[in-house]
């Protein structure tokens, strides 16, 4: 299995997404070549520089080697792959001359089962680190399947899936020699296939002449910070204890303090969908419902998941499509920006716009497009911002309610920052130090890629992670602005400071200087909640529990500027059908923000909310009245209800548009109407965005298994896309396009 | 694009067409660059060696004659590059860990060791081992195609996979005896 590694090893290399800027000097220079080259010389000398030798020679060689597949793991999001290796190589470190040092290590990217750090791993970091420069790790990864962030806080968490259980072992090049890199791994198929139900089993399979033989299971009695009583454990690879003192053992990215060197194989269950799962939803009549209603969803979370899915199947085949339920139509469409005309005040913050076009995959159908824009506050009104982020990246934030979910919301945030002002990042926990200095907020680019490049993982203790959080913010200071040090942990506070009072002293100081603190803290049933409080307390901060992109919004969006940017809450929308009109009607993607018809008039119903400069984007397909495209029959014994449903005056609406919001801090809602009308059509300046929203609309349907779409394929897609890229200023629609060829690409059947 | 839509394309931008050449190059830079990256393991390394490639292209293109797919004329253009920027690296002496990398977490630069040292063992192969390798099992090519690109026989590479394994099996020998 371990001659495997190598093979293995470069089926998993994973290239980071191209840099845009590098991708387009090098475009600028290869075409400042192409003119020159074709400057001087019209027509070049045609010869063939490359003879080929018969690619049939020799063929028989072809079928020894099986081409791996790509396993589950590609499917899940980059920090739940990782190789864990141990911390790099201090260099000060003289590794042992002869000796491998080994660690072993139990990772598993899955939310630990228990609260926070506990005392004993957090006050053991700071010796946590493996001599690197000659040392091996064996790892374990539990590649599991998180819940989707939407989990409640509290809330039992469903059953956590396997995709994959990997054993690995590396080593770093030292003087004394090397050591292989085996990688023993089993795919979430391979287990459903062998009817392996837990971890102890896989592990089983993969190494079973240590868990059988060379180490009985025993009951776990040492420090897990998980559940730590009655786990079986097993010592993988048979190894001394009395090296015990060197081994880095990780269970569930938790530093794990044992006695030897075990780890836990407490069964944790295979199988089952990571996604939410929800139906999409179904062609309605509108005799049987001419109200639709749902909440309003500002949220694009899925498009850049779906991008990593995308990007990461990269040219492997069988990479495959991501998970249906990882698709949110809604989501996809509301990436991308369009002209919708904004609102002009305050008061009246949201302005819907109705366009009427023909469906691309439905003859006989038309597209509602209801773009929605938000109010923007003028730049003006926003008071300057520096922004210090203090980001816990120790291995306990990998799964995806913690760091991917601090980093989508901040980036979040930035969409609501001013070009001038500025973000920091300092790290603490699983590495220590500044990420990025203050960057202004125009430099987007920069910041975003500083934040991308952060992963959970390693154990050192951080150094002073929030006195140098607190330098940046007094070094940048803006007098009559905002300035703040956002801390974003899952109950690790150790940043630095670890004397309780001492930090607050610290905070409070600060404080008083004009830099405020707001602790946000994620992930499951965190029960250092009082120190987060304490802390934001005294640092005139909010201490908020994000559990979900909503909730991040809301807290960032509110808190980090200490002005409130949200224009509108609780805005839902209800559209009534005419059904002299419309035949039936279809709500595209926002299947799990549908609200029910009475939700709409009753303002206790929570719903979403839109942010200043927002925009909305609903797309209804509907079938008029006497088209051949109709779905559901017509009934036979139904009542002919034609006065009462064609009042004079309306036959020229298909139905009419109805979009209740909150001004901030108000209670009670209000009422924004309009009518959809049968000639809308689509303005001229609005074509574009029109159309590249149904190609993404389209899109996203196909990934989704195109239940409705008829024969649209994803070449019809690009075709789309590329007629309507519009300015695009910074790339987004023309990334859109490259990930439709790939979606095609990957999508299509191998010969 | 299908296959005639991309010859379409490839003889419109040897006859000159720059808007053509661009689009060739969009399509492909993405393919360019995860080749570079495999190779060098490193971010800007492989931008660098991207770019090569596509000023290559730009130089080259005219001498494609539709006798192989365009890919693999491709892979062996880049191939070519990147076994320059590492003669090139060879002479500066490169470190080659990851510590001109701005801005990685702690398991960003434990990946990039694992990806260097994983290099730094193809390196050490032998001729022709690391181009082999790369091909077959990070792009998935088959022997043929990689055997194509690099201008031996499919026998040869289907030798070089073989020969690499058996070393693998035996350093792991020897260093589980240590």
């Amino acid at each position: 299995m371990n001659t495997k590694s190598i093979q293995r090893q470069l089926q998993q290399m994973n290239p980071p997404v191209p840099d845009t800027a590098a991708r387009l000097r090098a475009q600028r220079a290869a075409l400042a070549e192409f003119r020159r080259v074709h400057a001087k010389s019209e027509r070049q000398p045609v010869a063939s520089k490359w003879s080929w030798k018969s690619p049939w020679l020799g063929g028989f060689a072809t079928a020894c080697v099986a081409v791996v597949g790509v396993s589950l793991t590609w499917l899940m999001p980059e920090e739940g792959r990782k190789l864990q290796l141990p911390a790099p190589a201090p260099r000060q470190v003289t590794p042992a001359p002869s000796k491998t040092q080994r660690a072993l290590a139990v990772e598993a990217d899955a939310p630990a089962p228990s609260p926070a750090v506990s005392p004993a791993s957090a006050s053991a970091r700071p010796s946590a680190r493996v001599p690197a420069e000659n040392s091996a790790a064996e790892t374990i990864t539990h590649t599991e399947r998180a819940n989707s962030a939407g989990a409640l806080p509290g809330r039992e968490r469903e059953v956590d899936e396997l995709s994959e259980v990997k054993v690995t072992g590396a080593s770093i090049q030292g003087p004394g020699g090397t050591s292989a890199n085996p990688i023993q791994s089993i795919t979430g198929e391979e287990m459903r296939r062998q009817g392996i139900v837990n971890t102890a089993d896989a592990l089983q399979q993969l190494v079973p002449q240590n868990i059988s033989t060379n180490q009985p299971t025993t009951v776990a009695t040492s420090a897990l910070p998980g559940p730590a009583i009655g786990n079986t454990i097993a010592n993988l690879r048979g190894m001394d204890p009395t090296f015990g003192s060197r081994t880095l053992t990780l269970v569930d990215g938790r530093r794990m303090v044992s006695t030897s060197n075990q780890v836990d194989i407490a069964p944790r269950p295979i199988g089952g969908d990571r996604f939410e799962h929800f139906e999409t939803n179904p062609v309605k009549r509108v005799a049987d419902e001419p109200e639709s209603t749902f909440s309003i969803d500002v949220d694009t979370a899925s498009y850049s998941f779906t991008r990593r899915l995308l990007n990461q199947s990269g040219l492997r085949q069988g990479g495959g499509l991501p998970p249906m339920d990882a698709v949110r139509v809604e989501e996809m469409i509301n990436y991308f920006a369009y002209a919708w005309p904004a609102p002009t005040s305050r008061r009246e913050p949201l302005r819907p716009t109705v366009t009427v076009s023909d469906s691309p995959w439905g003859m006989g159908k038309k597209l509602v497009h209801i773009g929605i824009k938000g109010y923007e506050l003028p730049t003006r009104s926003k008071p300057d911002v520096n922004l210090v982020l203090l980001l816990d990246v120790s291995g306990s934030m990998s799964p995806a309610d913690r760091l991917p979910l601090a980093k989508q919301s901040v980036a979040l945030l930035l969409d609501s920052l001013k070009p001038t002002d500025t973000v920091a990042i300092v790290v603490y926990a699983g590495a220590a130090g500044q990420v990025l200095p203050p960057t202004p907020v125009r430099n987007r680019e920069a910041i975003e890629r500083a934040l991308n490049s952060l992963q959970s993982g390693g154990s050192t203790a951080g150094a002073a992670g929030i006195q140098l959080a607190y330098n940046l913010a007094q070094q940048n200071f803006r007098k009559d602005g905002v300035n703040r040090i956002l801390l974003a942990t899952d109950g690790d506070f150790n940043v630095g400071i670890s004397n309780r009072d001492e930090l607050k002293g610290l905070v409070e100081r600060e404080r008083a200087r004009g830099v405020y603190l707001s602790v946000l803290t994620f992930g499951q049933g965190n029960n250092r909640d009082e120190v987060a409080q304490v802390l934001a307390q005294n640092g005139n901060g909010v201490a908020a529990y994000i559990d979900t992109l909503q909730e991040a919004r809301k807290v960032l969006v509110q808190e980090a500027t200490s002005s409130l940017f949200t224009i509108a809450s609780d805005v839902k929308i209800q559209v009534e059908f005419n059904p002299a009109a419309v035949a039936e009607y279809r709500l595209i993607g926002y299947e799990t923000r549908a609200l029910n018809r009475e939700d709409f008039n009753n303002d206790k119903v929570d719903a979403g909310d839109v942010g200043s400069g927002h925009r909305v984007t609903a797309i209804y397909e509907i079938t008029p009245v006497g088209s051949s495209a109709q779905l559901i029959d017509e009934r036979r014994y139904a009542a002919s209800a034609e006065p009462a449903v064609n009042p004079r005056g309306k036959a020229n609406e298909y139905g009419f548009l109805k979009i209740r919001y909150k001004l901030p801090g108000e209670s009670q809602s209000r009422l924004l109407t309009q009518p959809i009308r049968q000639d809308a059509g689509v303005p001229a300046a609005l074509r574009q965005d029109v159309t590249f929203s149904t190609a993404v609309a389209g899109f996203a349907q196909l990934l989704r298994g195109g239940v409705y779409t008829g024969a649209l394929t994803y070449d019809d897609v690009i075709q789309q896309a590329e007629s309507s890229l519009g300015r695009d200023e910074y790339g987004y629609r023309a990334e859109f396009v490259q990930l439709a060829r790939k979606a095609r690409d990957v999508g299509a059947p191998t010969e | 694009m299908d296959n005639q839509q991309l010859t379409g394309l490839i003889r419109q931008a040897q006859g000159g067409n720059s808007s053509s050449f661009a689009e060739l190059v969009d399509l492909h830079y993405d393919t360019i660059y995860r080749f570079a990256w495999k190779w060098c393991g490193h971010r800007t390394d492989a931008e660098d060696i991207a770019q090569q490639s596509c000023i290559k292209l730009a130089k080259s293109l005219a001498q494609f004659r539709f006798q192989s797919a365009f890919t693999s004329w491709l892979y062996r253009l880049v191939v070519s590059c990147a076994q320059d920027w590492q003669r090139a690296q060879q002479r500066h002496l490169h470190d080659a860990l990851p510590e001109d990398e701005p801005a990685s977490g702690a398991t960003q630069a434990e990946d990039s060791i694992h990806v260097a040292q994983l290099l730094a063992q193809l390196d050490g192969m032998g001729e022709g081992m690391k181009e082999t390798a790369l091909l077959v099992h990070a792009e998935g090519l088959s022997h043929a195609e990689a055997g194509e690109i690099l201008g031996v026989s499919e026998s040869t590479i289907s030798w070089r996979i073989h020969t690499m394994r058996k070393t693998m099996t035996r350093r792991e020998q020897i260093a589980s005896n240590v």
